[in-house]
């Protein structure tokens, strides 16, 4: 068999095999991307409501009353932890799956529910290596075989659309434009 | 009752720790680094003296981290002072569910060197989400800090 078949085959049996790792990994590096540009956090969900006191009060003034009262006007007194106060102004409620904020002086609270969203959750889990052991043999046989997969790629297509004619030039632009980031934003 | 609470947790921890390390080193005793229990304000009077010692301190999670879980912030017994803790050993991540809970950690009391504390306050610095003043940003720029090595939640 001639070394394109080969090329060929490598190309088209890693590719399918590797699909799936492929979407975890490329959807998972996009919310990791906006995660670490402080865009949103993917593994969570996050649900927020606005609530008010009757009246302003004090840090001298909350009470077990108290606390149990905002529970009771928020619904949430079978989720309750505890509290506490992060200043002289704020009271902290400490919920099963969130929290509740609360500015004394104005008497403006907010409830803010908290889940994990699914399906980020997993992917995300398994892109940060969380399982690890075999895991980690297995993702760098993945990683392997997408850099057998590019290299096959680019020798997959003869003349002029291929590495020696257009097909070379977009390469050489796709190496350019991370080089230049670095350039721009690292080395200079 | 909440040095007891702390006694308690610790030696629970500790215990879980000691079994370990029997299994994997073929049972050793005697090998146990002790283990000090301290509260918040204890440590950080006199952060020299514990400085490297395995410390078992037990208090409520104020907040974890929301990037990945790579730290989280347990109040004092005054209700005010605060402490960081990150993960060690086979602790991945604290989880955000951790909040409000009342936590028994056992972990190193470690000091960061100038170098490494003003990484920290950089790094600190360069994150928008600290922006804001936070009750436990003090603690989270802190030279200090504990790196957990085991947990328990004591209260949900």
């Amino acid at each position: 068999m001639s070394w394109r078949k080969w090329n060929r085959w490598i190309h088209r049996e890693l590719g399918y095999l590797f699909f799936g790792m492929t979407i975890v990994y490329c959807v998972s590096g996009i919310a990791l991307n906006h995660f670490v540009a402080r865009h949103w956090d993917p593994g969570i969900i996050s649900r927020s409501a606005s609530y008010s006191l009757p009246a302003p009060l004090t840090k001298s003034e909350v009470n077990r009353e108290v606390i149990e009262g905002i529970l009771s006007l928020t619904g949430e007194k079978r989720n309750y932890k505890q509290y506490y106060f992060p200043n002289e102004d704020h009271l902290m409620i400490y919920l099963k799956g969130g929290h509740i904020y609360v500015t004394l002086s104005t008497g403006e609270m907010e409830l803010i529910r908290i889940r994990t969203r699914p399906f980020f959750k997993e992917i995300n889990y398994l892109h940060y290596n969380k399982p690890k052991k075999l895991w980690t043999w297995f993702s760098d046989l993945y990683a392997f075989s997408l850099i057998l997969i590019a290299i096959s790629g680019i020798l997959l297509i003869r003349g002029r659309k291929g590495i020696s004619g257009r097909g070379g030039i977009l390469l050489g632009i796709g190496i350019l434009i991370p080089l230049l980031f670095l350039l721009t934003y690292l080395w200079l | 009752m909440q040095r007891l609470l702390i006694w308690v947790a610790g030696m629970v921890l500790l215990s879980a720790c000691n079994q370990t390390g029997q299994k994997e080193e073929g049972g050793t005793p005697g090998n146990m680094e002790e283990v000090v229990s301290a509260t918040v304000e204890e440590i950080l009077a006199q952060p020299a003296e514990y400085e490297g010692k395995q410390i078992a301190i037990s208090g409520m999670v104020t907040h974890v981290c929301r990037h990945g879980g790579q730290k989280c912030f347990v109040l004092g017994e005054d209700g005010e002072t605060q402490i960081r803790i990150v993960p060690g050993g086979d602790i991945d991540e604290f989880k955000i569910d951790m909040e409000g809970s009342t936590v028994a950690f056992l972990g190193t009391f470690k000091i960061l060197n100038v170098q490494q504390s003003t990484a920290l306050i950089e790094d600190h610095e360069s994150q928008a989400h600290h922006d804001q003043e936070m009750a436990h940003s003090e603690a989270e720029k802190a030279d200090y800090f504990i790196e957990a090595i085991d947990f328990k939640e004591v209260t949900p």
